[in-house]
């Protein structure tokens, strides 16, 4: 088996992967429909391969960049030139796929059909170069892919993909003299030796690492031992003295202490920060830029209550810890608990605070007329406040029992953000037993869930 | 034999990972005082007994007590008693190192800030510096630190050396020869770096596959296996050595080199005379002791 087919393998045998293949095929299926359904020259329906091509260029960058970076890699025999062969093998092959959809172009002759698929190849490989470049280019470039609808909606809004197509089909020859020699450069690019010697042993997080906190944390540890380590933030030395206080104030045997303490684990840094004035502001103006783009946003303007629960799943419950104090399973039960609840409460108060700040907003905001289109402002419905209070221990539940498979962790996550998010963009009907019975029952599963965890289960390695 | 009750007792202990058995039938008794030496390859079950002791993991079947409470019952009473450090280094990387020391002392009413200084100095930990950003060296050297500041009568050491340098490993050997000296402290020290290891340990137990193969005093142990150098003093060595238990043998050029199990020193001195040869007894490396072991 040559080194190629061996690298190529790892299309399939990264189950992570399977995830973004799935992704990545609704969005052709995506791009296909919207060519065949209402076919039409010049209106950019027919580029959504060609422009998925950069999202593909990124992800299989960082498949070779991942193996470029282990050191043995740099010593095995042909390695280092297998990059070049992998990213132009892959590039080769989706690219063609994609530009096989001009040839359906309405309004051509056979070989102006043939001569715009080849312009269409052409684009999708200075798409798909642009985002290997990127993806050398950049520390991490995967997180960037999240990026991506807003490139598409804004990209969309502007009229670019109009302009796109109209390039590759009104001018291929300029195309396809770009798309060559793009192609030759990111060749002889490739080719160079240091390149290798840049990667090798260099640590980083791979295109499905995020979710993976061993490796996340090995890569913070390395990262904060660098002098250019922006992040060296601990906590004040007054919430320092607030928490070790409140925990004194107990018995060295008492719950209280660990509850304190995990409070001052969890809160700590956030605390700290917030006490800076350069932290706060910039805190509340970020606060105020939110409110003013959701009450642009239409109807998903009320994703404010949705969008706490999405970002507290990378909190981590002081249940799974190897760092050993004195506090037992019992300790770890309540400590949990009480962190999931101040949590929820604060987040809850927090999502309030602003839905209710946008209710005058609303009378003052103007409208916004962008492209021919008016923008209106409008204010959160606060009757959605109990969404966090739902949401976060479902979130906490669904991380405690997948807390070794974060992938599936973040997709049964995504799964209920998105559930949320559609049924509340088709109006929810609220009334008081539609709000308590989910928010009681959330509760009641998580608390059984935590109890479960914490006396029954291995707390630490293989769970 | 030690009369003194057991601070730790399994008895029957399984644990299954998915289709893998971590720990088989496991029966071990710590007794108080003992700097016990827990050796085994990767994958031997080891760390997973470790955790069992501090109630991380449950057993499948069997039980396993400690402070005479069951482990997954123990709370700050207990694990109050329990210095542990651990192969993950899972520590809180956003404090500085005096915060951190400050945030776990906190939770011990008998931390010793004098040996806190003296450790903070002897091994160089800047405790202004944020813990993200240490070494693996001097995290583990901050981590034996948080183990030890409030002296536990058990200190369970998985792996404690691996991220040290041969200095630091020496110093924190002599560190752990001071811990011993105090009366009634136990240690439990699994690493992989056995010719420390028998510097301090005075029990050993050596684990494969989940099993326990043997577990005995050290003393005994040092007995039981012995190396035995001959060399003619004229002419080819006989055929037949008069050796009883010979494990491993090696001859080239009038001299032999033997291995010998459950053969007492005395017994061998005797066989040894019947020989027109040099012959010299001494006791083997625990390396070499833990490689027969594991290989039979």
């Amino acid at each position: 088996m040559n080194i190629l087919t061996v690298n190529l393998k790892h299309l399939y045998q990264r189950r992570g992967l399977w995830l973004v293949y799935v992704l990545l095929v609704l969005f052709a299926f995506i791009g296909i429909a919207v060519s065949f359904k209402r076919p039409a020259a010049g209106q950019g329906r027919f580029i959504g391969l060609v422009v998925l091509a950069f999202v593909v260029g990124i992800l299989l960058a960082i498949l070779p960049i991942e193996v470029l970076s282990k050191p043995f890699s740099y010593c095995l025999p042909g390695h280092r030139k297998v990059v070049r062969k992998f990213i132009f093998s892959v590039a080769v092959v989706f690219n063609f796929l994609g530009s096989l959809l001009f040839l359906w172009y309405p309004g051509l002759n056979s070989w102006q059909l043939v001569l715009v698929a080849c312009s269409a190849f052409s684009a999708g490989l200075i798409f798909y170069w642009l985002g290997v470049g990127l993806a050398f280019s950049i520390r991490n470039s995967a997180a960037w892919i999240g990026l991506w609808p807003f490139v598409i909606f804004g990209g969309g809004f502007f009229g670019l993909h109009i302009v796109i197509e109209r390039a590759i089909v009104g001018n291929p020859f300029g195309v396809i003299l770009v798309g060559v020699l793009s192609s030759v450069l990111v060749w002889l690019w490739l080719g160079d030796a240091r390149l290798a010697r840049r990667y090798c042993g260099v640590p980083g997080i791979g295109s499905l690492d995020a979710w993976n906190r061993d490796k996340v944390q090995k890569y913070r540890q390395v990262r904060a031992a660098k002098k250019w380590d922006k992040l060296k933030k601990h906590p004040s030395p007054w919430v320092e003295t607030f928490f070790l206080g409140r925990m004194n104030r107990y018995d060295y045997v008492s719950t209280g202490r660990y509850i304190w303490g995990g409070l001052y684990t969890a809160f700590g840094i956030a605390l700290s920060q917030l006490s800076q004035w350069k932290e706060a502001f910039s805190g509340v103006f970020l606060a105020l830029v939110l409110v003013c783009f959701l009450g642009y946003m239409g109807p998903g303007r009320n994703i404010l209550f949705i969008m706490p629960g999405m970002m507290i799943a990378q909190m981590r419950l002081p249940v799974y810890s190897s760092m050993l104090i004195s506090g037992g399973r019992n300790e770890r039960y309540r400590c949990a608990m009480t962190l999931v609840i101040t949590t929820a409460v604060l987040v809850t108060i927090l999502a309030t605070i602003v839905a209710t700040l946008s209710q005058p907003l609303a009378a003052v905001m103007p409208d916004i007329t962008l492209r021919g289109r008016t923008f209106a402002f409008h204010a959160m419905n606060i009757e959605l406040f109990f969404i966090p209070l739902l949401m976060i221990p479902i979130v906490f539940t669904i991380q405690l029992i997948y807390y070794r498979k974060p992938v599936v962790m973040m997709v049964l996550i995504m799964l209920m953000f998105m559930l949320l998010f559609w049924h509340e963009q088709f109006g929810a009907v609220i009334n008081p037993m539609y709000i308590v019975s989910p928010v009681v029952l959330s509760w009641v599963l998580f608390l059984l869930v935590l109890r479960y965890v914490c006396m029954r289960r291995c707390l630490v390695g293989q769970v | 034999m030690n009369n003194e009750k057991p601070i730790v007792q399994m008895r029957k202990v399984c644990k299954r990972f998915g289709n893998i058995k971590a720990l088989d039938d496991i029966d071990l008794e710590i007794h108080p005082g003992r700097i016990i030496g827990l050796l085994g390859a990767n994958g031997a079950g080891k760390s997973t007994l470790l955790r069992h002791i501090i109630g991380l993991y449950i057993e499948d079947e069997g039980e396993c007590v400690t402070f005479g409470c069951k482990a997954r019952k123990l709370g700050p009473k207990e694990l109050g008693r329990i210095g542990y450090v651990h192969q993950e280094g899972e520590l809180l990387e956003w404090m500085t190192v005096r915060q951190l020391i400050r945030y776990v002392s906190t939770y011990y009413p008998n931390w010793n800030h004098q040996l806190e200084e003296k450790y903070v100095a002897d091994y160089e930990i800047s405790t202004k510096a944020r813990v993200g950003s240490l070494s693996p060296g001097q995290r583990q050297r901050l981590a034996i630190l948080l183990a030890i500041g409030f002296e536990p009568e058990l200190l369970i050491l998985d792996e404690p050396a691996a991220a040290l340098d041969p200095v630091a490993r020496a110093r924190f050997l002599d560190l752990l020869l001071q811990i011993i000296q105090a009366e009634n402290r136990t240690i439990i020290i699994s690493s992989h770096i056995l010719s420390d290891v028998e510097k301090v340990i005075d029990h050993a137990v050596i684990m494969k596959e989940g099993r326990i193969l043997l577990d005995s005093s050290f003393d005994e142990l040092r007995e039981r296996f012995s190396r035995v150098r001959i060399s003619a003093l004229g002419g080819e060595l006989p055929a037949e050595l008069p050796f009883e238990n010979v494990v491993h043998c090696k001859r080239s050029d009038g001299q032999a080199v033997l291995t010998v199990q459950d053969c007492p020193r005395e017994k061998l001195q005797e066989q040894a005379k019947s020989l027109n040869c040099w012959v010299e007894i001494e006791t083997l490396p625990l390396e070499e002791i833990y490689k027969i072991v594991v290989s039979s």
